[in-house]
């Protein structure tokens, strides 16, 4: 399987603000493959997702984009990648069409094939009213949503969402269920980090759990005996009696 | 080409960006006002002057003193204006989707850069239209106003180059703006306690900026001050491709 994978990432480890956020992390995930990735706050969730994304780079390991050394050359992500970080950074004074058509083309659209992404993702999304709202206007749940159009909007091979379903509500998060089931079925992976067990439950294939730098779980979520099975071992790993 | 794609998505953010049109604003109505004052007195010295063999003309006495007036408040335009473009997304966070977007930095960096530099531009434009205006009745010195043109544009595009690479250097764009201001001034005038001492000509005077804009706006074009601006702007934006590159590695 791993020959084969998307993503191969190979021990890699970062320490940041004089201690080490993440050490020694492996794992790897398939075309198609949905990771859940849980852990308790600073658990290092979000610097793992940064050196997935090409923001940050390890201090040591390897990480393999389809079968390529992504740490050696980072510009590999323009069109494999999509990331959307923790609260959504955006540029407040472009407008939803505007942000949208300036990524596709930072991620090597022409204009015109940018502009039709744009469209795509808007219909896609439903974010037609908003399409001309500048971005420092919208609320906390429409900057997600936004955000995740941005990470969607050049259909990226491996999809990476750090807490995508905060600020949303119930209808917007089964939206957001069905539009990562969409794309791990159109062939893409997705790592999905999120402190909300239910959210792993309903659209994950695998999950792993992290704590304290460390990987510490990596299992099929089936495998694990569902929500119940999944809470227990994620408990057991944060409160230390499954260490 | 996505540096290409940088330099459109910062212009966009510089024209609805209130602090630029604000600066825009302000700075051409002042200058205006000092082009109208040089003028005025400009005519009212005619008699005097043209009792004067080679008298100073209307490019010694209006045009240039304009562009000399654009460079003063360029100290102070141009770190507002370059303070955010990479401190302000550091901070919120937007630079990090740019370098997830597998952007080099020197593409981030020369994507921000030609942004800025078309906004100087525009502003550069607009001012030098008035003595343009004026001269094309026949009275200019074209030679030297095209002479001061570009050394006020290397002035320009240096400071900008500056203005970046303290922007790249922190997270905080007041201190990106203080410390371009700081570094800009320090430039300028960074012979006056050679000069001072009494010594002159050695490498204090080669390092200020002010000497080779003098030259220019005499009309005097020589390779030695074309080069200084160019080793300046060179050496400012590698700084900030290095430290940007450095973020990977540094957050």
């Amino acid at each position: 399987m791993i020959a084969t994978a998307l993503l191969n990432v190979a021990g890699i480890s970062r320490r940041r603000a004089g201690r080490t956020a993440v050490s020694d992390v492996s794992f790897f995930l398939n075309r198609g493959e949905v990771l859940g990735l849980l852990g308790v706050n600073g658990a290092g969730k979000s610097t793992t997702l940064q050196m997935l994304s090409g923001a940050l780079k390890p201090d040591t390991g390897s990480i393999q984009l389809d079968g390529r050394d992504f740490v050696a050359d980072p510009r590999i992500a323009r069109q494999l990648i999509g990331w959307l970080p923790e609260n959504a950074p955006l540029w407040p004074e472009l407008s939803v069409e505007e942000h949208l058509q300036a990524f596709a083309t930072l991620r090597g659209a022409s204009r015109g094939d940018a502009r039709a992404a744009a469209r795509r993702i808007i219909d896609r999304l439903q974010l037609g009213e908003l399409r001309r709202r500048l971005a420092g206007v919208l609320s906390q749940g429409q900057r997600q949503r936004l955000g995740l159009a941005c990470a969607l909007v050049h259909e990226p091979a491996l999809l990476i969402l750090d807490e995508p379903a905060n600020a949303l509500d119930p209808v917007q998060v089964g939206e957001l269920r069905k539009v990562i089931r969409e794309r791990a079925a159109a062939g893409s992976a997705v790592i999905l980090s999120t402190h909300v067990l239910a959210e792993v439950v309903a659209v994950c294939d695998r999950v792993a759990i992290l704590h304290d730098g460390r990987l510490r779980h990596d299992a099929p979520l089936g495998g694990s005996g569902g929500g119940k099975a999944l809470e227990a071992t994620f408990f057991g790993i944060a409160t230390g009696a499954a260490a | 080409m996505s540096f290409a794609a940088v330099t459109r998505l910062e212009l966009r953010r510089l024209a609805v960006r209130p602090l630029a049109w604000a600066l825009a604003a302000l700075t051409i109505a002042w200058l205006a006002w000092t082009f109208v004052l040089g003028l005025g007195q400009f005519l009212g010295a005619q008699v005097k002057l043209a009792a004067v063999a080679d008298a100073p003309g209307f490019t010694d006495l209006v045009a240039i003193p304009l562009l000399a007036e654009l460079v003063k408040l360029s100290f102070l335009v141009v770190p507002l204006l370059t303070m955010s473009l990479i401190a302000g997304e550091r901070r919120t966070g937007t630079l990090a989707l740019l370098a997830s977007a597998g952007l080099p930095p020197w593409r981030i960096v020369i994507g921000k850069y030609v942004a800025v530099l078309a906004w100087l531009g525009l502003w550069l434009i607009a001012t030098l239209a008035m003595p343009l205006i004026v001269g094309a009745s026949g009275s200019a010195d074209w030679g030297k106003l095209a002479s001061a043109t570009l050394g006020t544009g290397l002035v320009l595009a240096t400071l900008a180059a500056i203005g970046l690479a303290c922007s790249a250097a922190t997270a905080f764009p007041a201190i990106a703006a203080a410390m371009a201001l700081i570094i800009t001034l320090a430039l300028w005038t960074i012979d006056r306690g050679a000069q001072a001492a009494g010594v002159s000509g050695g490498f204090l005077d080669w390092l200020a900026m002010a000497n080779h804009l003098q030259n220019l706006l005499r009309g005097l074009v020589t390779s030695v001050d074309i080069a200084w601006f160019a080793v300046a702007i060179a050496l400012a934006l590698t700084l900030a491709i290095r430290r940007l590159g450095a973020d990977r590695e540094r957050q």
